[in-house]
């Protein structure tokens, strides 16, 4: 069973990827293209896979309904999914759920965390317990974000 | 110069506690070698040739007494007695221990130093020009912009794993010491509408394989816009650029593919759409800089009547000290003051390198006459920027007991080179052994100093690290068939206007590069129309064919 960490909790997931069975409860991801063209399961609240192609600007269009958007880190390194959640939240005011999923490890945590994902689907071999204290390496930062704790503009006294 | 306050000691503090935990997990196996290189490259940690390398940021140049002396002391306890410094302003350490780094890293927060960014897909140190500050020619000093840019970029939580490098450079004065036009972005602090400060923001300029000259993007920025508007040229660059080439993945391939017009038009529509949630940059915050970098506390004093004047004060020796005067000392533009460049291009010693001892001994100079404060320059020399003019006879003696006070500076043995592949893992043929040659081969300092101001530039690999492109003369070392070959240009200029070098010819093998060089020179000399003209203006008059024809005339050597 696939455990994720969201809003600093370590929780089994209830999503299901293409060619993964479905249990009870758990609800199934389609692509974000899918979705906006319709073609893909268009009752219940949707959960949403980004890939680092994929433009927010078209999806902004369509965030009704959706309750899920995860996006995905194909390799290490990736890191165009760190201004698409930035443009997802700020921008386009989802307010949803938005997962970091794929190449990731403890160490972009605070990274990710700070642009608006409040959910980590991390690599398997990562240690989920050590992961969450990863989430306090730092106490400061000198850039505004969801989670930044001082302003640069702030700063001025 | 800035003092960090708690935020900043903090974040400090916490990042080596960060990197001490990723070694740890990298040396009990937890990371692989892959996953480990990323997380280690951000931090200056490279794995060299023979052992790793440890890169350490010295933002814009600027170093305290207090600074040198920890980076001596860095080198004495976990080094073999020397560090190196770069073509960034930074400075290297060749033979750290991996497992000893995080305790380098908390030694260097001590004296509110670090290597963050020093590496890796990122925001790189901000570099500026090495006289900010005392330079008759600027505008107003970069620093405070530099500080704030150097904040704004650290542990940027979305710019942090970028396509490429990304290198930014500020500069307040026309003659650009920063090579701002060879920078992933440019900033140019410009006088606005009733004088106000803002900048120029250039774009798309690098070295490396593919060099290319930054364009103009914004003719004028206002001040409180600038990182609202880096933030916009940062996201258009991190969802655009090239991720599936490393050698078409900086931005100045992005430039380029999309045009300069399409590139700057994408930046003002993100500039325009984020305006509202973006980071202003208050006037309280710029003035709170400010007061971090305002002038020493300098005496009025009168400009000592000249260099021999000075040179009356000491027994003899009057020569050295009046070429040292000359050649490695700078109008200042407070009354009865000196700038001071202090000489890493000794003979026989790799350009950068120097000792423990002379790292003491130059902090103990810069507290006695300079204020406490040392600045490193691109052309990895040292700078002593505010020293009494009355002081500069001992401050020779010193520094010439040092082997510090070699009288070459802005001359052709005042050359930049990369660590090559003495060192170096990427390189394909050594730098710092051409340097060498070189200087053996053009020992006479009066036929240096006929020869005017000349930059020689050398990189071991096209990464070109030795800038080499933008050398009047560039050399450039090549792998052919296991040997070390060298390919030069000539013609190239980091001052504004920048010029990139025009390849000579066929490249030259190793023991040939200083013949070669002498014919370049045989060629200025003979054509120059006097000794005003600059080698770099006798290229660019009559073009590079007279020099080709020298070189390549009866050399059957070449290939």
């Amino acid at each position: 069973m696939r455990r994720i960490i969201r809003r600093r909790e370590i929780l089994e997931d209830q999503l299901r990827y293409a060619g993964e069975p479905q249990d009870p409860g758990t609800v199934s991801v389609q692509t974000a293209a899918e979705w906006i063209t319709g073609a893909g399961a268009a009752s219940g609240p949707a959960a949403l896979l980004l890939t680092a192609t994929d433009e927010v600007e078209t999806l902004a269009r369509h965030l009704q309904g959706v309750r899920w958007i995860v996006i995905e880190f194909a390799k290490v390194g990736e890191g165009r999914g760190y201004s698409q959640a930035r443009l997802l939240r700020q921008r386009y005011g989802y307010a949803h759920e938005l997962r970091a999923r794929g190449a990731l490890k403890r160490d972009q945590l605070v990274f990710l965390a700070r642009c608006g994902f409040d959910a980590f689907d991390l690599d398997p071999a990562e240690d989920l317990d050590a992961s969450l204290g990863a989430l306090d390496t730092f106490t400061v930062a000198y850039q505004g974000g969801d989670e930044a704790l001082v302003q640069l503009r702030h700063r001025a006294t | 110069m800035y003092r960090y306050d708690q935020i900043d000691q903090t974040l400090v503090d916490e990042r080596v506690a960060q990197f001490r935990d990723q070694t740890q997990r990298f040396l009990s196996g937890a990371l692989t070698e892959e996953e480990f290189k990323l997380l280690r490259l951000r931090n200056g940690l490279y794995i060299q040739r023979f052992a790793p390398m440890l890169r350490i940021s010295v933002p814009y140049g600027l170093l305290s007494s207090r600074q040198l002396r920890m980076l001596a002391q860095i080198a004495r306890r976990y080094d073999r007695g020397y560090g190196h410094f770069t073509t960034r302003q930074n400075i290297q350490f060749n033979w750290p221990k991996l497992e000893q780094v995080p305790d380098i890293l908390a030694d260097l927060a001590t004296v509110e130093m670090h290597a963050i960014q020093t590496s890796g897909n990122c925001i790189r140190n901000i570099t500026s020009d090495h006289l900010a500050g005392v330079a008759a020619d600027e505008l107003a000093d970069p620093r405070p912009y530099c500080e704030i840019i150097r904040q704004w970029a650290t542990l940027h939580p979305e710019f942090s794993y970028l396509p490429r490098k990304f290198k930014i450079a500020v500069t307040a004065s026309a003659g650009d010491r920063a090579a701002s036009e060879v920078h992933d972005v440019g900033v140019r602090l410009k006088a606005g509408p009733h004088g106000a400060i803002g900048f120029e923001i250039l774009a798309g300029g690098g070295l490396g394989r593919t060099p290319i000259i930054g364009q103009v993007i914004r003719e004028y920025l206002p001040q409180s816009d600038l990182l609202a508007y880096l933030e916009a040229v940062l996201r258009v660059y991190n969802r655009h650029g090239r991720r599936d080439n490393i050698h078409k993945a900086r931005i100045k391939i992005l430039v380029r593919a999309l045009g300069v017009q399409e590139f700057r038009r994408q930046v003002e529509a993100e500039f325009e759409a984020a305006r509202e949630l973006a980071p202003r940059l208050l006037e309280a915050e710029v003035e709170r800089m400010r007061a971090f970098f305002a002038p020493p506390p300098y005496e009025t004093l009168a400009d000592v009547a000249d260099a021999a004047g000075n040179a009356g004060l000491l027994s003899g020796a009057r020569a050295p000290y009046e070429a040292w005067y000359r050649y490695n000392t700078r109008a200042h533009r407070v009354p009865g003051y000196r700038i001071v460049f202090v000489s890493l291009k000794k003979h026989g010693e790799a350009p950068g390198d120097i000792t423990a001892a002379q790292m003491d001994a130059l902090a103990d100079l810069a507290d006695r006459h300079s204020f406490g404060l040392i600045r490193a320059t691109h052309d990895q020399n040292l700078v002593l920027a505010d020293v009494p003019q009355r002081a500069l006879p001992e401050v020779w003696k010193t520094l010439e007991s040092l082997e510090l006070a070699t009288p070459n500076i802005g001359t052709l043995t005042d050359m930049i080179c990369c660590p090559g592949l003495d060192f170096c893992s990427l390189a394909n043929a050594g730098a710092i052994p051409i340097a060498k040659q070189i200087h053996a081969r053009f020992d006479d300092l009066d036929y240096l100093y006929d020869l005017g101001p000349i930059e020689i530039k050398i990189s071991g690999c096209m990464n070109a690290c030795g800038h080499h492109h933008i050398g009047h003369i560039g050399i450039l070392g090549v792998d052919k068939h296991g040997k070390e070959w060298y390919q030069i240009t000539i013609g190239g200029s980091s001052a504004s206007p920048a010029a990139l070098g025009e390849v000579i010819g066929p490249s030259v093998p190793k023991e040939a590069v200083a013949d070669t060089i002498a014919k370049l020179l045989d060629v200025y000399l003979e054509e120059r129309q006097d000794e005003h003209e600059r080698f770099i203006d006798t290229v660019r008059r009559i073009g590079v064919e007279p020099f080709q024809e020298r070189v390549y005339e009866t050399d059957h050597s070449t290939a």
